[in-house]
């Protein structure tokens, strides 16, 4: 692979989203703890979306796109489907919604995004194709665009989902 | 919500978290039969984004000795050391309570493997340096604040913060942090203290400390 064909990151920090149609790039949420990343990506159209969720609900308009999976949802998979792609075809994979922090209260919000993620995607007549959710472990997952790899590197691990 | 602080309600803060320091080095140094100082050089407040930058981004690897605050204070407190910088800590801890062929050995093969008495000392120390500074509060709210067993964790910074983070309900300037330094002799170990109050936490912290409206 010559220079000019590296692949470049776009990353999705939290809240936020990337999208892309180029096959030279990869789509890449770092540390991912009780935040959740959905990866959606049209193997067709080899369009790849990546969404860096933080809460399970909140309001719209508040600055991220992606903040709350019950306002942002709609938003990336509209931006999704205004870039080419068609979710029906396409893979949905989901990672992180670790539980980290375990002592104190009002922390179990990893559990609580995992539920609202699986609800919003139902509602929607979609499905996840794979996941790797919960447990204790941080996650930094990278959709690669040109085939729809999706990568999931802990401190002990590198495993494709 | 933003709180503006004078410059001499930014002083009342340094100074609260200088005592509480100085209190956790003696403290640690009665612990450890050692004498250790901590110092807050820098103290700053920063917003939630800021923080993963102090930590030094999302996939940096942390050793996280984390507290829960509840109570008339309500938040989270965090002191985070790199790894490398937490074996050095734990060393000279345990220096002090062990005899020097009784100390465990640093793995020099695996920076994230830590021995058990390692990481009882630096959540300790952890303990130590986050109550000191919970104390400190509590003098001034005139009822104690309540923290939660220490617990430690090894991890992506992110990974660890995402979930305090997120427990912010904005993006203002709510964070409290300071690089904290523990010397002992000629040896210093770098550590990051945030103190992240919940959202109507930060006026009750300031208020309380006699920072807001100076």
């Amino acid at each position: 692979m010559t220079l000019a064909e590296s692949p470049s990151l776009l990353v999705a920090g939290i809240g936020e989203m990337v999208l892309s149609s180029s096959p030279h790039d990869h789509l890449v949420a770092y540390g991912l703890g009780s935040c959740i990343a959905l990866a959606v990506w049209d193997p067709r159209a080899k369009i790849g979306g990546l969404a860096h969720f933080m809460l399970p609900s909140g309001p719209a308009n508040n600055g991220s796109p992606v903040k709350f999976i019950d306002a942002g949802i709609d938003t990336f998979l509209h931006a999704l489907e205004s870039k080419g792609a068609v979710l029906t075809r396409s893979t949905l994979k989901a990672a992180g919604a670790a539980a980290m922090l375990t002592v104190g209260s009002g922390l179990a919000i990893g559990k609580r995004n995992a539920e609202a993620m699986q609800a919003a995607l139902t509602e929607r007549g979609l499905n996840l194709t794979a996941t790797a959710l919960g447990g204790n472990t941080g996650r930094t997952v990278q959709l690669e665009v040109a085939d729809g790899r999706f990568l999931i590197k802990s401190l002990s691990s590198v495993t494709e989902l | 919500m933003t709180l503006t602080l004078s410059e001499a309600g930014q002083n009342v803060v340094a100074g609260t978290f200088g005592r509480a320091m100085k209190r956790a080095g003696e403290a640690l140094g009665s612990m450890s039969g050692q004498v250790i100082e901590v110092q807050t050089p820098q103290l700053q407040r920063c917003t939630a984004a800021d923080v993963l930058t102090m930590a030094g981004g999302p996939e940096s690897i942390v050793l996280a000795v984390y507290v829960c605050i509840l109570g008339s204070l309500q938040g989270h407190a965090l002191l985070l050391f790199s790894p490398s910088d937490a074996h050095r800590l734990a060393q000279i801890l345990l220096a002090g309570l062990l005899g020097p062929g009784e100390l465990p050995m640093e793995s020099t093969t695996d920076p994230l493997s830590y021995d058990e008495l390692e990481l009882s000392a630096l959540q300790e120390a952890g303990n130590v340096t986050i109550s000191a500074f919970l104390n400190e509060i509590g003098m001034h709210l005139h009822e104690p604040v309540q923290p939660t067993p220490p617990q430690i964790v090894i991890e992506m910074a992110g990974a660890v913060l995402d979930a305090v983070l997120l427990d912010l309900v904005n993006d203002a300037d709510q964070v409290l942090a300071a690089r904290t330094t523990f010397s002992e002799g000629g040896r210093a170990i770098d550590g990051t203290l945030f103190v992240l109050p919940r959202a109507d936490s930060l006026r009750v912290l300031l208020d309380a400390l006699g920072a807001l409206g100076i």
